[in-house]
């Protein structure tokens, strides 16, 4: 099998597979990456529910993911039933899901897997860490599909970045929304050094800091929300903890002074990308305190909802206004 | 007797549980429904509280800080043997590594033994096997806790652990089934043959061959499961008996370790009906104290049968001693070291605790309602059993004249009945009545030039806690005049009120 996608992520410890929607290929790329990396014992698991034959939102046929002897995987102790692999339970992880407890198994043969994992993006780390302590040389994690469901969901590592036709009838719009978020993820932690220390011990929902990390007062209102009328006219960077939205953007830009607006990471960044436009035109900058790399961007020409692009045009348009590599996962040998 | 949240709160017991820190869901299974111990168990008793002064043996032998004060208590337990002394910290070491790490199984076993354990199910009951056998290991190089041992279970753990390496894993191995072997085989070579397969038509005809192989795998070992299911029911006494004795050594090292962190003194258990405390403390108002830079005055206490009354200056620690004194016997009663520096108490069938201040709830009563009400329940409940009752301020609720008549009617009845009780009040000609009399020493210090200061700290600055004997009858202190002007109060107010004096 050609090797499309490990020489992009390199020796990343840890790839998420995420989309931009539902059907955008994310399992289609996974599974091309684990047979790619063939030779490495690998550590598997799902934000949420995945794996399963019929996507379980659309109703649309799915691939299966069969993984080969000796990988390690992470599923709810409700999926077991339906792993046909010979299964050894190697550890419990203390995460709870609607199906149960998340419980690590090593394949003892080849075989189907259904995965269900932890669904809160702080409880990954750990888990990947008791991957490695059992053996896995790189943990694979299908992350989740859709902005709004990306928001924190756990992107660890690197990640390849699935989009397709099921996003909209239209090609041209598809390819400005992965722009878009190829060119969130691209956002970079503060220059400034105290800025960037100041937003790591940050734990409150907002927080108002100088140019250089030094904090300034922030008045809040009776809900909790910053007084934007208040908020300095000189120089200054707002912390946000939550989801960077629409409104929130409109109304710094508004605002008419400059602002850099720090956010958790790429994915908390809901806005659409006219506004974050109009945000950094007047003169608004985005950074982030943990920074995500994309390695490869899948492009799926075929939607679940009967309508497709040309595959060729499809990418070209892609690798127009993309500077990360674009790989057509489906692409045989 | 029940322990109701009401009483842990208001005693200070529910701010104790909170700082006992068992380390295993078995110890805080435990925790949450400790062994009340009434008369008739003083032995069960001493052997509880043997069990918790072994387990604080242990604690100082094995940490860092130097061996706890010469507690001058009963101990009877077994003195460590110095030339064991050595290795006690490793051993206990052995134990409190172990016991953080035993999952909560007794969900899985409360079920039908025709039911088989799901393969989690199975590495669970493995991972608990396999951690007691450690800890049991290490239990067993400890001089023993009294009537405290664990049911050796080798022979389950060697049926979940065919090839004996005791690794944190569990899968239905080939050797629990004679046709497993050659059906793995054949399923892997299967498998090989997938994995060389170029051609999808090939490959799909191999899947579907090999489907077929994993049900048969399935069915394998949904045999295997069910039959080390009912092997492992057939013990199912003996897991739990073994979860129970895991809970209470939990429990003893927990014990143990919160009176090591608070210096606390094995109570010895008196024949009489005759409470006596030295140098009583109330952990929670000391430490509210010492978080305001004061010292909690220790108190000393000996009550027998009947009332006894305290008079004293309005926030002159009255309540706290009630409280500190009911914090102790329930502490006692329930198998813990107590929060002084000597005590000697008696086993009673019941301790209660009826403070004056309602909370909310108090279910349409008003303050005199229900004390009345909590009192009339508690004497029909104890009809002729031991009992300790601690009233605050009896009947302050109602008109002074009727409550005084009522407090002083209680405090003889309550003398002719099998009970110790304690009672403050501000009202004359109570403690004619009972059968002994404390007084606070009061405001006795006179301090000037500190107006400007938080108006609690300047009363405590003037007060002297201390608690002393009171001949009866002698009359309650009238403080409430000086207690208001160190509260600051309006002084127009205060000036009214000094004239109508």
């Amino acid at each position: 099998m050609k090797k499309l996608l490990a020489p992009l992520v390199g020796d990343a410890p840890m790839v998420t597979a995420i989309g931009l929607c539902k059907n955008a290929g994310k399992t289609t790329a996974l599974r091309r990456l684990m047979a790619e990396l063939e030779d490495e014992c690998l550590g598997l698991t799902s934000v949420g529910r995945d794996g399963e034959a019929t996507d379980l939102v659309t109703g649309t046929e799915k691939p299966d993911l069969y993984i080969k002897r000796g990988d390690l995987f992470a599923t709810a102790r409700g999926m077991m039933s339906l792993c046909d692999v010979t299964l050894e339970a190697a550890a419990l992880t203390g995460v709870m899901t609607p199906l149960g407890e998340v419980a690590v198994f090593r394949a003892l043969s080849d075989g189907y897997i259904q995965l269900a994992g932890p669904s809160a993006a702080g409880q990954l780390r750990p888990l990947c860490a008791s991957f490695n302590a059992l053996g896995a040389e790189r943990v694979l994690i299908d992350g989740a599909a859709g902005r709004k469901s990306l928001a924190g969901a756990g992107v660890e590592g690197t990640a390849i970045l699935c989009t397709g036709a099921s996003l909209d009838r239209n090609m041209d719009l598809v390819v400005a929304e992965t722009a878009h978020v190829c060119r969130l993820f691209a956002s970079r932690r503060p220059a400034d050094a105290g800025l960037a220390a100041a937003l790591d011990g940050c734990e409150d929902r907002f927080a108002l800091f100088g140019p250089n990390g030094e904090p300034w007062e922030l008045p809040l209102d009776e809900n909790g929300l910053p007084r934007w009328n208040k908020l300095p006219r000189e120089k200054c960077a707002l912390w946000v903890a939550g989801g960077v939205t629409d409104p929130l953007l409109k109304t710094l830009a508004r605002r008419g002074a400059p602002v850099t607006l720090a956010a958790a990471d790429a994915t908390h960044v809901l806005a659409g990308r006219n506004v974050l436009e109009l945000f950094t035109r007047t003169g608004g900058e985005l950074v982030v305190r943990r920074e995500l790399s994309i390695a490869a961007v899948g492009a799926n020409p075929w939607s679940a909802y009967g309508w497709h692009f040309q595959a060729e045009k499809f990418e070209d348009a892609l690798r127009q206004v993309l500077t990360v590599p674009v790989v057509n996962v489906n692409e045989e040998d | 007797m029940e322990l109701t949240l009401e009483l842990r709160e208001e005693s200070g017991l529910q701010w104790v549980l909170e700082r006992l820190t068992p380390m295993s869901p078995f110890g805080r299974a435990a925790a949450r429904s400790l062994r009340w111990y009434g008369p008739g168990d003083e032995a069960a008793l001493e052997t509880e509280l043997d069990n918790v002064a072994l387990a604080l043996e242990l604690w100082n032998a094995g940490g860092a800080a130097p061996a706890q004060e010469e507690a001058p208590c009963c101990c009877t337990a077994p003195r460590l043997d110095p030339s064991t002394l050595k290795d006690i910290p490793s051993l206990l070491r052995g134990l409190t590594r172990c016991l953080p790490l035993f999952h909560d199984i007794r969900g899985s076993l409360d079920r039908d033994p025709e039911n088989p354990f799901d393969l989690v199910e199975l590495f669970e009951v493995k991972h608990f096997l396999v951690t007691l056998e450690q800890l049991t290991m290490a239990y067993a190089k400890l001089p023993p806790f009294q009537d405290l041992a664990f049911v050796p279970m080798e022979e389950s753990l060697d049926l979940l652990d065919p090839d004996g390496r005791r690794l944190p894993a569990f899968s239905v191995s080939e050797t629990y089934h004679p046709d497993l072997p050659a059906l793995r085989a054949e399923k892997a070579a299967l498998e090989r043959s997938i994995r060389a397969a170029s051609g999808e038509e090939e490959k799909a005809a191999l899947l579907d061959q090999r489907h077929r192989l994993t049900v048969r795998e399935d069915l394998l070992e949904l045999e295997v499961r069910r039959d080390l299911t009912r092997r492992l029911m057939a013990r199912r006494a003996d897991f739990l008996a073994n979860m129970e004795a895991l809970g209470r050594l939990d429990l003893f090292l927990a014990k143990a370790k919160l009176s090591k962190r608070y210096g606390c003194v094995r109570p010895a258990l008196s024949d009489d009906a005759r409470i006596t405390l030295r140098g009583l403390r109330h952990p929670q108002v000391a430490e509210e104290l010492l978080e305001r830079g004061e010292d909690f005055t220790r108190l000393e206490l000996v009550l027998s049968a009947g009332c006894t009354v305290i008079t004293g200056a309005n926030m002159g620690g009255k309540t706290v001693s009630l409280r500190s004194t009911v914090l102790s016997l329930l502490l006692c009663q329930c198998g813990f070291f107590v929060f002084a520096e000597s005590a000697s108490l008696p086993l009673f069938h019941e301790v209660a605790l009826i403070l004056a201040d309602t909370g909310p709830g108090s279910g349409g009563l008003s303050s005199f309602g229900r004390e009345v009400h909590l009192l009339d329940r508690l004497l029909q409940r104890t009809r002729g059993r031991r009992f300790f009752l601690a009233l605050d301020e009896f009947a302050r609720g109602t008109n002074p004249q009727e409550g005084a008549a009522l407090a002083r009617a209680l405090v003889r009845y309550l003398g002719t009945l099998d009970c110790v009780a304690l009672m403050t009040t501000h009202y004359d000609g109570v403690s004619d009545v009972a059968g002994a009399h404390y007084q606070v020493a009061g405001l006795v210090r006179e301090i000037q030039g500190d107006e400007g200061d938080d108006p609690r700290s300047r009363i405590a600055r003037r007060m002297d806690y201390r608690l002393q004997s009171a001949p009866p009858g002698a009359p309650c202190p009238r403080d409430a005049l000086r207690v208001c002007r160190l509260l600051d109060l309006e002084p127009a107010l205060m000036d009214l009120f000094q004239a109508d004096l």
